[in-house]
């Protein structure tokens, strides 16, 4: 059962996963672009500013989804000291980063023509920046820091004290009064968005998370062989 | 109909932009990423040839993943 999770057989695996994922990407990127730009109707009130949602909503769930794994198995990396956890940690962190940026950049380019802003110091654009900023620390100890054990100790503290701004950022809409709207999608209670709308943005969020899981993999793949250059003289 | 799918009735700048800065950035860290396990895979083919013929028999023999760097690269060379 362990022999399963050895780093060969899941070097051997990743490998599958990344060629699978490479042969249906561009047809579900395909597939979600032709819907996000061309099919799906346009808003009501915000007319066709509200496709930047369909590159602005995903992007900022994975880069929340990246930031609470990341919390979570630093919290398991700290009891339990498996080491695996760190690399998956390292290999996470830049995507998280990325989709962050991407979340903070198109909803800036959502908000000019809608709140006749770029920027504004509100709730949940302000915790989006902090959030930008603890993955920003958090990959800086890789880059700075010395030794992997203290590597591991700095960026644990980052990723449980950056943790708490994670529900700041899902509540900051219902907490104060912002510019930013409510939650259209609940996972508890009924969605205040059109089916028509809701399709696309499901393709899109899939589009995202296999790019997100690919250059995890490759990421996850260097890492392997890193450890095991290091390892080939012992 | 094309006029109207390009100019996204007046909201075409910052429609395109956010699709645009999504589709640049995610095709830039792409090509970091695969050039950096490139690398790393050449760096560790380099560092395998510097074995003696006994040792890196030894290496291949046991490690499933140099055996598929090796196997990837001869495919690629």
């Amino acid at each position: 059962m362990f022999k399963l999770f050895s780093s060969s057989n899941i070097y051997l695996f990743i490998q599958q996963l990344i060629k699978f994922i490479n042969s249906i990407f561009f047809l579900i990127l395909l597939i979600g672009l032709t819907f996000a730009l061309i099919l799906s109707p346009p808003d009501y009130l915000q007319g066709d500013t509200v496709r930047i949602m369909y590159v602005h909503v995903p992007s900022a769930w994975i880069g929340l989804a990246c930031f609470s794994l990341i919390t979570l198995l630093s919290v398991l990396n700290f009891i339990f000291k498996i080491k695996n956890f760190y690399f998956i940690n390292k290999s996470l962190a830049p995507i998280g980063l990325l989709f962050t940026c991407l979340a903070i950049i198109t909803g800036s380019l959502w908000g000019q023509p809608t709140w006749g802003t770029w920027w504004a110091w509100d709730a949940r654009l302000t915790s989006m920046l902090a959030l930008m900023l603890f993955y920003i620390f958090y990959i800086l100890t890789f880059k700075f820091l010395n030794t992997e054990e203290l590597i591991i100790k700095v960026s644990s503290i980052i990723a449980i004290i950056g943790s708490i701004n994670l529900p700041i950022i899902k509540y900051s809409v219902e907490w104060w009064t912002t510019l930013h709207q409510p939650a259209s999608i609940k996972i508890t209670g009924s969605n205040s968005i059109h089916s028509e709308m809701m399709l696309p943005l499901m393709v899109m969020l899939l589009v995202f998370l296999l790019y997100a899981a690919l250059i995890f993999l490759m990421k996850y793949k260097t890492e392997i062989i890193r450890i095991k250059k290091k390892n080939i003289k012992r | 109909m094309i006029s109207n799918f390009i100019t996204m009735n007046g909201y075409g700048l910052y429609v395109w932009l956010s699709f645009s800065i999504v589709f640049i950035s995610c095709t830039v860290v792409y090509f970091k990423t695969k050039k950096t396990l490139k690398k790393y895979e050449k760096d560790f083919l380099a560092e395998l040839q510097t074995l003696t013929l006994e040792e890196k028999n030894k290496v291949l023999a046991t490690s499933k993943i140099a055996q598929q760097i090796l196997t990837t690269s001869s495919k690629v060379n």
